[in-house]
């Protein structure tokens, strides 16, 4: 097992264009570490830099204490589990497994040896005689982590390994990866671009857009406190509200004020975001997670400095848990690059449709006791402790300890 | 209300159309099989009749009936064909000529195409366009130029130079086919392979040959029937004065141009019959793999 350091790791590609742009990273020892972000953002360039599939235009990658620049991905020392499965068809599961080791002129018992116990581990000892047409996706996927295993490798690298399961299989496979890195402890670095996977997984995310790395943190630092308006609204599902709003302090105190809403904002959340005063009678842009929101009915008792505003739900997503309440506020919405790239998952043509008109559409999350339905006006509470403020021109979390002084 | 009506409509939908379907379906399959059996009577018609006709003398070859059985089934022409005009030697010529020069095709094509198909370097395009353009280059315009250089090496009247001159001829379709085929094949295979330690030598071999197989089956046949049919290039590159070296074409050519006015049309026919037979349990046996291997690449 050993850390891994990328430090101002470049990727120029032919024609000048930059797939990763001096990241710097360190994965330590055991950490499972994903890397996400929208397609192209370099997150897969990255991975295929650390694994040797792809030449380092600039900068360095070490593994353990040992710089890996120009050593070919068989000296490495590490293993990856690839999105198709990259299975050899030929081959029965057995052979598949043994398959590096054989390479490497392990004796035949010790291959004998780690090919049982990973198949045991992965539940696959009765399909060690077929070959990778006969397994299903799950089982093909198991086959693939199972090469990975037996290898006894410093790290494992995973491209996306669970993308081409169908979704129930996928939420299992998540939680057998989890136990499994619970169990070895190896070294893991995990790309995909689903926020959900990265939350559940990871040590440590890492948050990439267009080849720059935007934040690094455990998954509820990045939640609770995103540097900037691109990791707020990737990250989280329902993603964040956002609208251009007005700081003002007066006699009752300070507020932030939008759409007709005026929202007070504790003392407490000045202390916490130094610099914050200074945009007082400045636009910002407001940022409310849905989960800071509930229906003051079902909130009853609970929403001690919490406040109220009138809304009427345009459409409820009923989730059985919770409901999604999906309200417009009478304000234009926020359209900043970063919000707009975080929105866009790589595919073009997935825009929502324009029924809003020129309002935002936001999103509260709510228990299930609530009985909302479309049409009805609701007062919702909200928890303005957990408001996040950016800058509108920068994008930048006002007050974030990585944005200090940028 | 509804109810009551609904499942007289489905009945009325559901018998309705499929009739009609099917009728449109006899049109078309009729057709295809009238087609078919076309096909069918061209191709079959002219093997059954070398087959019988290599059992028939001359008189009953040029009777009335083409397709008449023959008096009694003797084997003389077979032996007469196999014997005098040394079929058997040719056929073993043959047989040696096309294995290896098959073996050599596939072995410098798949490699070429290999590294054509997965790897970017300098002059990529410009090497697979000039394998390519051998395609447009008919085997005539080469025939004198060949014949002076296998001269000048020495190679003329030798199998050695006949298995060259067959490589060359099928290497441009064989690295187009191939280079089209590894494309299709995904390349993190490849790249397990590497992470798990291969080099690229054993990469290829151990890893992209097994997963072309359907592939390399169906240009494999291709080569040998092309190259087990081949004329014109034998016959300039083995002249008639190298006659042990021959091949089984010209062989049976020698049957009908040597005998004069009393032609041995039943040895010729002989002769033919075995130079068709190999290569129709080649076809049978593989056939499956030659289907498939077509048909995958369009799949993918």
């Amino acid at each position: 097992m050993a850390s891994i350091v990328l430090s101002n790791v470049d990727k120029i590609y032919a024609g000048g264009v930059k797939a990763v742009n001096g990241l710097n990273l360190e994965i330590k020892d055991g950490e499972f570490m994903v890397l996400v972000g929208p397609s192209g953002c370099g997150k897969s360039t990255a991975l295929r830099m650390i694994a040797g599939l792809e030449d380092i235009s600039g900068g360095e990658i070490s593994i353990g204490d040992r710089v890996v620049n120009h050593l070919p991905p068989k000296d490495r020392d590490i293993a990856m589990v690839f999105q198709n499965y990259a299975l050899y068809p030929h081959m029965t599961v057995e052979e598949n497994l043994a398959f590096g080791l054989k390479l490497r002129k392990m004796p035949k018992s010790e291959i004998q040896k780690r090919v049982q116990e990973a198949a045991r581990m992965l539940g696959l000892e009765q399909y060690l005689k077929r070959k990778p047409a006969a397994l299903s996706g799950g089982q093909r996927q198991r086959v693939a982590m199972g090469r990975a295993i037996v290898r006894e490798p410093q790290a494992f690298l995973m491209d996306e390994p669970l993308s081409n399961l169908d979704a129930k299989l996928r939420v299992s496979m998540r939680a057998s990866l989890n136990q499994l890195h619970e169990r070895l402890g190896v070294t893991t670095v995990y790309v995909t671009h689903d926020q959900v996977e990265a939350m559940t997984l990871g040590d440590r995310v890492c948050v990439l857009r267009d080849g720059l790395l935007q934040q690094v943190d455990t998954p509820q630092n990045l939640f609770d406190s995103p540097v900037n308006l691109f990791v707020a609204g990737f990250m989280g599902s329902p993603s964040m509200n956002f609208a251009y709003a007005e700081l003002t302090r007066d006699a009752g105190g300070a507020a932030v004020v939008f759409a007709g809403y005026k929202l007070p904002v504790p003392d407490s959340t000045f202390a916490e975001k130094p610099g914050l005063d200074r945009y007082i009678g400045k636009k910002i842009i407001l940022g409310i997670r849905p989960s800071d929101f509930e229906d003051s009915v079902a909130a009853n008792g609970n929403a001690a400095g919490w406040v109220r505003i009138p809304v009427r739900a345009n459409v409820t997503e009923e989730l059985g848990s919770e409901i999604n309440v999906l309200f417009t506020i009478d304000a234009p919405p926020v359209e900043h690059k970063d919000t707009v790239a975080a929105q866009n998952d790589g595919d073009e043509e997935e825009t929502t449709l324009p029924l809003t008109g020129d309002k935002s559409l936001w999103t509260a999350r709510v228990n299930a006791r609530s009985h909302v339905r479309p049409g009805q006006n609701i007062e919702l509470v909200v928890d303005t402790h957990n408001l996040h403020f950016f800058d509108v021109d920068s994008g930048l979390s006002i007050g974030h300890e990585a944005n200090i002084g940028r | 209300m509804a109810t009551d009506v609904m499942p007289v409509a489905s009945s009325e939908t559901s018998t309705r159309p499929k009739p009609r379907r099917t009728g449109g379906g006899n049109v078309f399959g009729g057709l295809s099989h009238v087609a078919l059996v076309i096909w069918s009577i061209l191709v079959i018609y002219p093997i059954v009749w070398t087959f019988l006709g290599a059992f028939k003398t001359n008189t009953e070859l040029f009777g009335d009936n083409p397709l008449a059985l023959p008096q009694h089934f003797g084997w003389d022409a077979w032996g007469r064909a196999w014997a005098k005009a040394h079929i058997g030697l040719y056929m073993v010529n043959t047989i040696k000529v096309v294995a290896i020069s098959t073996f050599l095709t596939m072995l410098f094509g798949s490699m070429a195409a290999y590294v054509l198909a997965r790897y970017t370097f300098r002059g990529n395009r410009l090497i697979y366009l000039l394998f390519v353009s051998g395609l447009s280059f008919p085997v005539f315009l080469a025939l004198a130029p060949l014949w002076l250089t296998m001269k000048n090496l020495g190679l003329l009247g030798t199998h050695t130079g006949v298995i060259l001159v067959y490589v060359a001829y099928s290497l441009p379709f064989t690295v187009f086919f191939l280079t089209a085929f590894f494309k299709t094949l995904p390349t993190s295979v490849g790249e397990a392979a590497m992470m798990d330690g291969c080099s690229h030598t054993r990469t290829f071999f151990q890893i992209m040959l097994p997963m072309a197989k359907p592939g390399l089956i169906s240009i494999t046949i291709f080569n040998v029937l092309g190259q087990w049919n081949q004329y014109l290039l034998p016959i300039v590159l083995l002249p008639g004065d190298a006659e042990d070296k021959w091949l089984i074409t010209q062989g049976i050519a020698n049957i009908s141009t040597s005998a004069g006015y009393e032609a041995d049309w039943a040895g010729l026919f002989a002769a033919l019959s075995m130079a068709i037979i190999p290569v129709l349990i080649v076809y049978v046996i593989f056939q499956r793999q030659i289907q498939s291997g077509l048909t995958t690449g369009a799949l993918k």
